[in-house]
This record gives C-alpha cells, structure tokens and sequence, in this order.
C-alpha cells in the first residue's frame, strides 16, 4: 500500500480506533447522503406515481390523427398494432369535452370513450374504481371522476345531462338536438387533481353519439409489454402507421407535466447538494486543523525522503475516505430508512395529526418511493468528489509546508 | 588530522557553506563558510553555544535547507545542484535523522514507526519488518514494538527513533541534540546505543550536542563559534 494511503487510513483509525474528527466528519457526510437518497427517492416516488395513473389512463402510447379516423384507416392502425414487436393490446378511443348538468349545477370536464372490453386489457381503471361497476357502463351510462361527482353532487345511480358540441352545431343548422340522460354507473379516483376533477367515462358508442363521429374514433391508446422499451416502440409505429397518423408515447403527451417533475428533481438534487458541501466544508476545516497539528510529522516526512505531492495525496486521501465511509453509511442509513418509511411516518402522522386525518389529506397509506440508480450513482460520484475536493485545501497547505520550517516549529 | 581537516574519503563533504536570513532590517549570517567532511563511518560531535549554527549547519547537511553559497556532496554526488524531488528521494536513502523532539507518528506503533522510513521510499515486505523488529530488539525494545509513542518513556521513544534512523541502512546519521529531553542517565545511554548501532551499521554520525561528555565519546569533537568552526 503507498505510504500515503497507509499513513491517511492510519491518521483517520489509529490503532483499529475511530477518531473523534473521523466520526464527526464521517456523520456529516453521512447524514447529506442520507437526505440527498431519501428526498430524491420520494420525490421520484410522486412523479412515478403519477407517470403510472397516467398510464393506467392514457396507455403508453397515444395513437392519433389530424382528424377522426374512419373504419378503413382504423383496420390498418390495426394491422399495425398486430405486427409491432412489443405491443400487448389496443383499444381505440374518442375524447372531448361535454357539459355534465346535474340538478342546475354544471361543469364541462374532458370526456373519453372506450370499447370497454378493449378498454380493460389496455386501461386497468376499474383499479381506481371507488363506487359502482364497469360492468354496469352501457351507451346509457357514464362514469364520472371523483372530485367532479362531487362537485355536481351526483352519486352512483344518479342521472347527469351530457351537453355535446355537436348541439351547439345543429342549433346553427336550426335543429335542436336533445342533452342526452346518463345513468352515473360508477366513480372513480386516481389520486391526480387534474383527472379527478374533471373527467367523464363512457361507452365509445355513447361517445361517437355526442360528437356525431358514426364510426369514427380520435384514436387508440396501447398498451405495451412488460419490458418493452416505450421510444422505440413508438418509433417504430411511427415509421409503419399509415399517413397522417401518429405515434406518440405519454411523456411526449404530458410533456409539460414530465418537464415540471424533471425541473422539481433537478432541483431538490441541487438544493441538497448543499448539504453534503456544509459536510465538505466541515471536512477541510477538520484537516486544516489536522494539518497545523501535526506540523512537524509533516517536516517529519519530508526530512525522511517524503515527497511534497505524497504529503499532499495523503490528506487528498484522508478526504476520499471520509467521503466513501459517510457515502456508505448514508446510503445504508437512506434505504433502511427509506424501508421503514411507512412505520416512521405513521408514527410521526399518530402523534401529530392523527393516521385517519393524514391518510383522507394525503390520498395515500405508504409513502410512495422510486429510487432510480442514474440519481444513487449522481449522489455517490458528487459525494465522494465533493469529500476529495474538500482535501485539496489542506493538502496543499501541507504540501507547501518546507521541512525545516515545519519541525522547526515548536 | 585537526578537528576540521577533511577525511580522505568523505561520506559526506560540505565546501565553504554559507547562510544568511534577514533579521529585521539586516542581515544575520549564521553559517559563514564553513567547511566539514565526515569519513564512512566516523563519528563527530559539534559543539557550540546557542546560535552558533549548530542546527542550520545541520539542516544544511540534511539537505533540508539550501545553503546561500557553497557545495555539498553526499558519498561524493554534488547534493546542491540536486532539484527538490531528487534531493528529498536521495536523504531517505543516505541518510537518517534523530532529533531532539523525537518526532514519531503518534497513530502508529514503535514498528510501524520504524518500518516508515522503508515504507516513504517505497520498500515494504517481510525483508524491512523483519529489519525494523531486529533494529528494535537491537535497540532494547523487542517487547515495546506494539505500543504507540504515547505508552513509551522519553528514552524509548529516542531509541525507536535511533531504529527509524537505521532503518534504510544509511551512511549517514544526522542527530540534533538528542538527548536535550531526556535525563542525564538515559541521555547517556541513548549516546551510547547510538554510538553502538552505528558503529555496528558502519553508519558515519555526526552529533549535535551541548553535552560536552557526549561529545568526547565521539571520534572527532568539533566546536562552532559564530558560524564557523574554531
């Protein structure tokens, strides 16, 4: 082992021991790892989350065209969908927008129609499902979200008005066309504001009705494999669907949504940063000390044949190791926290607000978590450089050190 | 020979060595062309009252600090025109030092103390631990060789010094009043395992040493006045 390795492991654990500045430096670090994993880890935990229910609402892969798509070009999307590698199911779609009137109260929330055979093998929404039954959806029913239910008032069993544009177009031609009466035959709750505020279900058939589409659909949501590779699926739909069709993958859909989440971890992961380089800091001011302290071992050193730059890589080391041994332990200390998540905020939820207020507030019983290993990997490498920087200060004052000067210093 | 005639064959020969540092608005010349040679393995003493040099003189020997003029040649190789890297690499090897302070790594034991000085040239085996423990049992402390400097006595601690010194098999010692914080009975027994070992190591010493006694134990007593020899 080089001489300034063994002499910096020696300097941080003398005899097998664990020095006070060791410890306290280590913890640091340790203790920034550990906020940096955790933070990072829920915050992914919410945009994955919400990534999933829009998935479980839109498929992976929105299919659609610059105007409805009749039977025809519908059987080709078809063919295609059949022959893609990594495609599962599809199931086409009509979406818009309606007025819902329920005993004069109004809302105009997004609507969807769907096959819902088709539906359920693309769409797993009766997961989300807190009232009535998909079974119960007929051309004469609908199912609406759960904070729009709410708004209008509306429960499993009541009727709500639909109130298409298609209306609006038939008064200009100087026919009037009736609000068509559904049956509310359930209601659902993703746990995202947007969609449980303002999204009506219904039958494709219901759908083509409102908008006048005859056979018509907007287009077709797909469901992918398990493991398949979602921009390259969507690439290659895009190069074999007939023209004027598009393939596009969800985050290309919520681009604005996945841009926000992307800018929120960006973010937190640089305001974190900060922690680990208040620990840095701790570190350089640790090995500074270190460094007026054992003035004359440095001379020492270097009367014995030591080189300035081997001075200086011992303390680099000293940083190193600092960084690695809190990297380490704060990543242990992260994911057993991190596992435990759900006890510790259960208790912390049971002496505060009380589990029942926290879970109706929050929507959820366990913190949601996704640890992604581009973000564990950007922790470590930004910890151990930021540890390694921190030794550059105090090495170079040791490196600077003459040896005569040094052990004459009493 | 007198006391600062030059050997025939010199371990280690400085030439007309001076040095000078700025004392407020003059300057203090504390070495003012002094000539030394020292043969393989004779052994030297350099006396002198505070200020007189002494341990600039020695740390010009060790190459530690520059001289402002002069020449200084270790087993005949030109020292002072060596850079700094050269020069540090090649004290390891040709010589070692004992200092008054003892200067020992306190995180290490008395071994791991000894084995340092192999282990800053880049020599670590069974060969150089098993050197370091013969040196310690040499040097009386065969028992001691696990403890840190801090659960060893003053005298041990300047005799694992003396052991690191040997280490690398050196032709030189350089020892700076090395018995100034030890009491009269282990000062003289540290002078003469010193003596001892480095005669027994074929190592030359040159000994900087208030101790007049000490100083006559050596083969050639040398007194510093004013920064040069009398």
């Amino acid at each position: 082992m080089p001489w300034p390795v063994y002499l910096a492991l020696k300097q941080l654990f003398p005899s097998g021991r664990l020095s006070f500045f060791t410890v306290i430096a280590t913890m640091g670090i340790m203790l920034g790892v550990t906020i940096m994993l955790m933070v990072t880890s829920v915050m992914g935990g919410f945009g994955y989350q919400i990534g999933r229910m829009i998935i479980d609402t839109q498929g992976e892969i929105q299919i659609t065209a610059a105007s409805p798509i009749d039977r025809g070009k519908a059987g080709e999307i078809e063919r295609v969908l059949e022959t893609t590698p990594g495609v599962l199911a599809a199931a086409p779609f009509a979406a818009g927008k309606v007025m819902v009137e329920y005993q004069k109260r109004a809302d105009i929330p997004n609507i969807q129609g769907f096959s819902v055979e088709q539906m359920k093998k693309v769409l797993p929404l009766q997961r989300y499902l807190i009232a009535g039954s998909f079974d119960d959806l007929d051309d004469d029913s609908v199912i609406l979200s759960y904070l729009l239910a709410r708004s209008l008032g509306v429960g499993v069993g009541g009727k709500v008005s639909l109130y298409s544009p298609l209306m609006m177009e038939r008064i200009s031609q100087n026919e009037i066309l009736y609000p068509r009466e559904a049956r509310v035959a359930g209601i659902f709750q993703i746990g995202h504001q947007q969609l449980d505020s303002s999204t009506v279900l219904c039958s494709l058939r219901l759908m083509q009705d409102l908008y006048g589409l005859d056979e018509k659909v907007h287009g077709y949501s797909v469901r992918l494999k398990p493991g398949a590779d979602v921009e390259s699926v969507a690439l290659k739909l895009n190069q074999t669907l007939p023209p004027g069709v598009t393939a596009a993958t969800w985050q290309e859909t919520n681009a604005e949504f996945q841009s926000i989440v992307t800018f929120e971890r960006n973010m937190i992961f640089f305001l974190m940063t900060f922690i680990i380089l208040v620990a840095a800091f701790s570190i350089t001011s640790s090995l500074l000390m270190s460094v007026i302290r054992k003035t004359r071992e440095i001379g020492l050193l270097g009367a014995m044949g030591g080189r300035a730059r081997d001075v200086a890589l011992c303390f680099c080391a000293q940083g190193l190791f600092l960084g690695a041994a809190g990297t380490g332990l704060g990543l242990a200390l992260g994911f057993t926290l991190l596992r435990f998540r759900d006890n510790i905020v259960h208790f912390i939820a049971h002496l505060t607000v009380g589990e029942q207020t926290f879970v109706k507030f929050y929507q959820f019983s366990s913190l949601p978590i996704h640890t992604v290993t581009r973000d564990v990997v950007s922790i470590i490498v930004f910890s151990l450089i930021a540890s390694t920087l921190a030794g550059l200060l105090p090495a170079w004052r040791a490196a600077r050190l003459k040896p005569v000067e040094a052990l004459r210093n009493e | 020979m007198s006391n600062a005639d030059p050997p025939a064959s010199p371990v280690l020969r400085a030439v007309d060595v001076r040095k000078s540092y700025p004392s407020g608005s003059r300057t203090l010349e504390v070495l003012r062309g002094v000539d030394f040679a020292v043969a393989a393995g004779e052994t030297v003493s350099i006396r002198g009252e505070s200020g007189s040099g002494k341990s600039t003189l020695l740390n010009v020997l060790a190459g530690l600090d520059r001289p402002d003029a002069g020449e200084l040649y270790w087993a005949g190789e030109a020292a002072h025109r060596l850079g700094l890297d050269q020069l540090t690499a090649r004290r390891g090897r040709f010589l070692g030092m004992v200092f008054q302070s003892y200067y020992l790594i306190p995180e290490i034991d008395a071994l791991a103390n000894v084995v340092m000085s192999a282990r800053l040239l880049g020599r670590i085996g069974p060969v150089e631990r098993a050197r370091a423990a013969a040196l310690l049992n040499r040097v009386g402390l065969r028992e001691r060789g696990h403890h840190v400097p801090s659960h060893l006595s003053g005298g041990e601690r300047q005799r694992v010094a003396v052991a690191r010194a040997l280490m690398n098999r050196p032709k030189l010692i350089l020892a700076d009043e090395p018995t100034g914080n030890l009491d009269e009975r282990t000062g003289d027994e540290v002078i003469q395992l010193l003596l001892e070992v480095c005669a027994e190591e074929g190592a030359a010493l040159v000994l900087v040493t208030h101790n007049p006694a000490h100083a006559k134990k050596t083969g050639r007593q040398l007194l510093l006045h004013d920064g040069r020899f009398v």
